[in-house]
């Protein structure tokens, strides 16, 4: 019995003992895991990740935009661009161990209502009603310093054009003005509502380069003549290229090509196209 | 017989306030012991992750808007200092040097905001490296590297 009280001492010093032990440890596991994922450079790791990723969309528009302003096409731009990338990005980030990496998107797929069909990442569709031009790749990057491997992303690029119908706008005696309508769709699709005049680099009727003055407005009325049958409405952001005619014709041939901010071109053309009262 | 046992309980009692002096000793100690090497890491390493974080922001806004690439590569300076300027919070000072892939650096006037003393001084300066593949159409890329301190 009195060994056992004699004993009932010494515990609590034990106990207390014990628990000096895991207060120390429990708070150096938890210090341990707060100060890695606070001390660890994730910020500069990300900011390489974005910075190599934006750098590669802004080198496919580039590649497209060579590519479609190019008369013979060159198919193998996309290629050596992104072969020049992978080595620069690189040298960019000396002992990150970044390494990009791509793949060219071949044959026919489905983007944004078409289907290019693409040879090397490339694709254009042009003299057509929609026409197009697009690129397509998709991204590899790893880091090897932090361990990040297979961070994948596909980049696009796209320009799409649709010359939606063209309008006759009475003028003084036979004399009028033609309105040739078109929508204009990037990626995503978005609408391409920035373009001026000087976008449109070629405007050409029947074979003929016309001087033209370009409106561009929102379009969700639909016709204001009533025929039969009357035209929807286009529901779209809408240019349209007006000259001046000596008097109505019943079609017309229209050839336009237009550049987009980026540079990106694409031609579209279309024969007989109706030309319609306003 | 009673003073004996009266004696041995009253070494009993001092033993017990020994044992939890000593008990609350150990537990001090340990937290002692913990608050002196537990010290939170440097501002530094905070610092200038912010500091990062707020460079690549600004650089990557400006790239979005199309008008990093026409800056660099139309020499438009004045423009682009500007632009760092009103992008950058007011107590963050910085300085912008411009390379070829090389690391040959291209000659273009002083692009930055705050006396260089401010960078020399500075405990914490961050660096974030951008790249730029080109402009247009032509392949030509360069690297920004943009050094940002608090003032």
């Amino acid at each position: 019995m009195k060994v056992f009280r004699e004993r009932k001492g010494q515990f609590i010093v034990i106990a207390a003992l014990l628990l000096s032990i895991m207060i120390v440890s429990v708070s150096m596991v938890i210090y341990g895991t707060v100060t890695y994922f606070r001390q660890e450079r994730w910020e500069e790791y990300l900011t390489i990740v974005d910075s190599v990723k934006t750098g590669s969309f802004h080198l496919l528009e580039m590649s497209l935009s060579k590519y479609s302003q190019t008369q013979t096409l060159n198919q193998t731009i996309l290629r050596d661009n992104l072969n020049q990338w992978v080595r620069d990005v690189r040298k960019a980030y000396p002992g990150f161990g970044v390494d990009l990496s791509y793949s060219l998107e071949t044959g026919a797929h489905l983007a944004y209502g078409m289907t290019p069909n693409y040879n090397m990442g490339l694709n254009r569709t042009w003299d057509k009603n929609p026409s197009y031009s697009t690129a397509n790749t998709t991204f590899s990057i790893n880091i090897a310093s932090v361990g990040l491997t297979g961070y994948n992303f596909s980049a696009h690029a796209f320009l799409k054009m649709n010359i939606a119908d063209a309008l006759w706008h009475v003028g003084q005696g036979q004399s009028g003005w033609v309105g040739v309508r078109v929508i204009i769709e990037a990626e995503g699709p978005t609408p391409v509502t920035n373009l001026r005049t000087a976008n449109f680099v070629l405007f050409q009727v029947g074979g003929v380069n016309q001087t033209f003055t370009l409106y561009r407005y929102y379009e969700s009325q639909g016709h204001p003549v009533k025929q039969n049958p009357t035209p929807p409405a286009l529901n779209a952001f809408v240019y349209e290229l007006r000259y001046s005619a000596s008097s109505k014709p019943d079609f017309v041939n229209v050839i336009i090509t237009v550049k987009d901010s980026r540079g990106v071109q694409v031609r579209g053309a279309v024969n007989n196209l109706a030309v319609i009262d306003y | 017989m009673r003073k004996a046992k009266r004696s041995a309980k009253g070494s009993k009692g001092q033993m017990r306030v020994i044992e939890a002096i000593m008990a609350s000793l150990i537990v001090i100690s340990a937290i002692t012991f913990l608050y002196i090497f537990a010290a939170a890491p440097s501002s530094h390493t905070y610092e200038t992750g912010e500091l990062e974080k707020i460079g690549h922001n600004v650089l990557h806004d400006i790239d979005e808007q199309r008008l990093l690439a026409r800056y660099v590569y139309n020499s438009d300076w004045a423009n682009f200092t500007a632009a760092l300027i009103v992008s950058v919070p007011t107590d963050v000072y910085f300085n912008l040097t411009i390379y070829d892939i090389n690391n040959n650096p291209i000659n273009h006037p002083l692009i930055q905001y705050g006396s260089s003393q401010v960078f020399t001084t500075s405990k914490a300066v961050a660096s974030v490296t951008y790249i730029v593949p080109g402009y247009q159409t032509n392949y030509n890329p360069r690297i920004l590297v943009l050094q940002l301190v608090r003032g």
